[in-house]
């Protein structure tokens, strides 16, 4: 399995991500996934609600839908790298099929883009990657 | 260093623009270079041999033993001075030499005692790299040991000379490859354009031909027929062949008698069969009768195959048989021969008979006619059926084309039994609904000739107006109307005026997914154009036989939702369960919004959905929802949107109604 080295399920910290989508389906399923695979995740369905937690909260790893009510997910990730000057791994997400969107995004200091519908075995497999060259 | 100037060859820059045209520099190593390295050690007899290049400031080893570095500045390198020769440099002790006394290469680092090394020469003329033997001790090569070297760089260079011809036949390859698919497209296309106008010429030939002519307009119509006939034959081809490549073709699961259609095929080609030919068909005794799989493709498939037999075979027989070769509970196994004693095939052939524009003599399509796409549509109906297709020939003996094919039982539910014939129809009353006037006038004389009334409503809304005032006992329901297409007529037939009045779709699309559409929106029965007078009457008696067949249910993909769930089937029940409950009430929202025409509420709508139709796979409403929103974007909604409504509206009923099934 590619995850080995990065299954927390043993471990007494577990890695804490924040979720933020707007569809409750896709947001409950991907939050059941990843907690399923050991992770710890808060999950939002406003990007402001997600903003203020971002801020109040130490995570490891943010995810994002572009989309939201509150705030968008580049208006997220804008913030984080400007204003809280953070360079936590961000992950964006968004069913935009816009190559512009893709280009908007790693410019804003995104770490990765997937395009919807995302396969949760991908996501895994890049958010690994990313706690990885972190840790 | 003696001599503190760098020696450069005379034409360098050119020598270095040559040296790029291989694209050789930092490539990986490859075992024909690093052969021909070891032959030189071996040769000579030298613990370290190398093959290198040499560019503006390095020489870089495509190969090497005994260095264990990838490159060297080009300054402190020995074969700096061989590029400069014509012919072998050979130094047989390095401590005599005066260039290379104190040469650090020698003084320390690899403590060079002996070197050898021929120069790299292109066909061009130009030095662009070395091959050379190295060794701590003096030495001296003898005769055949130089003339070694020698080839072996020879060799070298025919290796890269191959190489980069074949870096450019790939590179030619996929041109090719990317023009075969354009012309592909094209032809696919090309074909769907002249269908339709063809249709209007095959049927109008049809109708003239059922007129009062004399003897020689007879024989002209017979003519025309005949050449409409095979023109329509040929395009079908194309557009199949175009289908199948685009993975557009699918096989269908319905119920068949397969005796019938069988004793169909035989009926058809009899008329073929050449004087001195003896046409057989021979099916097993306990072969079945129904079953479930794709009739119209076995038709293809076997109508074609015997056309060939009858075309080849002068004298002798031809053979159509199907034997049972396995039953279980759930398929028949049935082996389908072609055999005839015609004049057969070269063994050379036999391999590409089934490519494309192949036949097995070059003056064939001369001498018998054709595309030569008849037997690459044939292969690759049999392997979308998931078989292979495999044919014995002798030249001047005849051929053997034979496949087995698997098909399910039909259920004996499935069965439709046959009770109608054409003469107790009665006199009928139809509606058509199509925009086209040629079309309608085609259909007209059809129905008139079956001796049915017919009414024309030139859309939609014209079509629900007649309906309204009138009793008919069919429809005829063109797709694509303007006003209110079929879909959307369909719809508000069967939704708005509860009626359950047979509707017949009449189509020039005939792609996949359109038929299963038809049937999603209640329509009975689906004919494609340009269609056939019997098939029409078949559809119509089809129609009218059979209490309303409930539509194909929609099969959910669950793999996706199961995947996040981890196996965890109550998450996953409880995700249908808010699917289920959240869907039915953001269509209404989205139908409000679409109709007071808030696009930005539309919008949002529809993004929304599209996540929630995605996670459990129903591509065709999240495309539905993304068209959707993206016209909502531009702000003003076409008749895309509608028509996307329409469908979304009617499969989130059926979806809903089947996860709720569960």
């Amino acid at each position: 399995m590619l995850c080995n080295s990065y299954c927390f399920k043993t471990n007494t910290y577990a890695m804490r991500i924040i979720l933020s989508e707007d569809n409750d389906i896709l947001r409950k399923s991907l939050s059941f996934f990843l907690e399923s695979k050991g992770f710890t995740v808060d999950q939002f369905s406003d990007g402001k609600d997600a903003l203020d937690a971002i801020e109040a909260t130490s995570y490891d790893l943010i995810l994002t839908d572009i989309n939201m009510p509150g705030k968008s997910g580049m208006e997220i990730t804008q913030y984080v790298r400007q204003t809280i000057g953070s360079d936590i791994p961000i992950i964006i997400f968004t069913s935009s099929g816009v190559e512009q969107t893709e280009l908007d995004s790693f410019d804003m200091g995104a770490n990765e883009f997937m395009a919807k519908p995302v396969s949760p075995a991908v996501l895994l497999v890049r958010i690994n990657k990313l706690l990885k060259t972190r840790a | 260093m003696n001599n503190p100037q760098q020696p450069i060859p005379h034409n360098e820059t050119e020598r270095l623009a040559a040296l790029r045209r291989y694209n050789i520099l930092d490539t990986l190593p490859e075992d024909a270079f690093d052969d021909a390295t070891r032959l030189v050690s071996y040769i000579c007899g030298v613990p370290i041999a190398h093959i290198s290049f040499i560019d503006e400031n390095r020489q870089w080893f495509k190969s090497e033993i005994g260095i264990g570095v990838s490159e060297l500045p080009r300054e402190i390198t020995f074969c700096r001075y061989t590029i400069m020769e014509s012919e072998m440099l050979e130094i047989p002790d390095t401590h005599s030499n005066e260039i290379f006394k104190d040469d650090p290469n020698v003084t320390d680092g690899f403590k060079v005692r002996f070197y050898a090394g021929v120069p790299l020469t292109t066909p061009d003329g130009y030095n662009i790299g070395t091959i050379c033997a190295v060794d701590h001790v003096t030495k001296k090569l003898d005769e055949s040991q130089r003339n070694a070297l020698n080839i072996v760089a020879k060799h070298v260079i025919n290796q890269l000379e191959l190489r980069t011809k074949n870096n450019e036949l790939n590179a030619q390859k996929k041109i090719a490859e990317r023009a075969v698919l354009a012309k592909d497209s094209f032809l696919a296309n090309m074909s769907h354009e002249i269908r339709t106008p063809l249709n209007a010429v095959i049927g109008f030939t049809d109708l003239l031909a059922q007129t009062k002519l004399d003897i020689i307009q007879r024989d002209y119509i017979d003519s025309v027929q005949i050449a409409g006939e095979n023109l329509l034959l040929i395009v079908n081809d194309i557009l199949d062949l175009s289908k199948i490549e685009s993975g557009n073709l699918a096989i269908e699961d319905q119920p068949f008698d397969l005796k019938k259609t069988l004793k169909h095929i035989y009926d058809l080609l009899k008329v073929k069969v050449p004087e001195n030919v003896e046409f057989n068909l021979f099916l097993d005794a306990d072969m079945p009768e129904i079953v479930v799989g794709d009739q119209g493709r076995l038709n293809q498939i076997l109508v074609n195959l015997t056309g060939n037999a009858l075309k080849f075979t002068q004298e002798g027989d031809v053979t159509v048989s199907v034997k049972k070769m396995e039953e279980t509970d759930e398929h028949y196994l049935l082996r389908f021969s072609v055999k005839d004693t015609g004049i057969g095939i070269q063994e050379a052939k036999l391999k590409t008979i089934f490519d494309r524009f192949t036949q097995a003599e070059e003056s064939t399509t001369r001498r018998f006619g054709g595309t030569g796409l008849g037997l690459n549509i044939v292969k690759q109906l049999v392997e979308l059926h998931n078989s292979e297709i495999k044919v014995k020939s002798r030249e001047g003996r005849g051929s053997e084309f034979f496949f087995t094919l698997a098909y399910k039982k039909a259920s004996d539910i499935e069965i439709v039994p046959e009770s109608f014939t054409g003469s107790n129809l009665g006199k009928l009353k139809i509606l058509l609904c199509e925009d086209n006037v040629l079309n309608q006038k085609l259909v007209k004389s059809v129905i008139y000739n079956f001796g049915f009334e017919l009414d024309i409503a030139e859309h939609g809304e014209a079509g629900i107006e007649l309906l309204s005032k009138n009793e008919y006992d069919l429809i005829l329901m063109d797709l694509q109307m303007p006003v209110k297409d079929g879909y959307q007529t369909t719809q508000y037939i069967r939704d708005e005026m509860k009626l359950t009045i047979p509707i017949i779709a009449m189509t020039a699309h005939s792609l996949v997914g359109e038929q299963e559409l038809c049937y999603n929106m209640g329509m009975d029965a689906y004919v494609p154009k340009p269609f056939k007078q019997a098939a029409l009457l078949e559809t119509i008696k089809t129609v009218l036989n059979k209490d309303h067949k409930p539509a194909p249910k929609r099969k959910i993909d669950f793999s996706l939702i199961e995947e996040m769930a981890c196996g965890n089937a109550d998450f996953t029940k409880e995700m249908v369960h808010l699917f289920t409950e959240k869907i039915p009430i953001e269509i209404v929202l989205l139908n409000e919004a679409y109709k007071t025409n808030n696009s930005d509420t539309v919008r949002k709508l529809a993004h929304n959905m599209k996540s929630s139709f995605d996670i459990f796979l129903l591509a065709d409403l999240s495309d539905c929802v993304s068209v959707i929103e993206e016209e909502a974007k531009n702000g003003s909604f076409t008749v895309k949107t509608r028509e996307k409504m329409s469908i979304l509206n009617c499969e989130i009923i059926e979806v809903v109604k089947v996860l709720k099934e569960l």
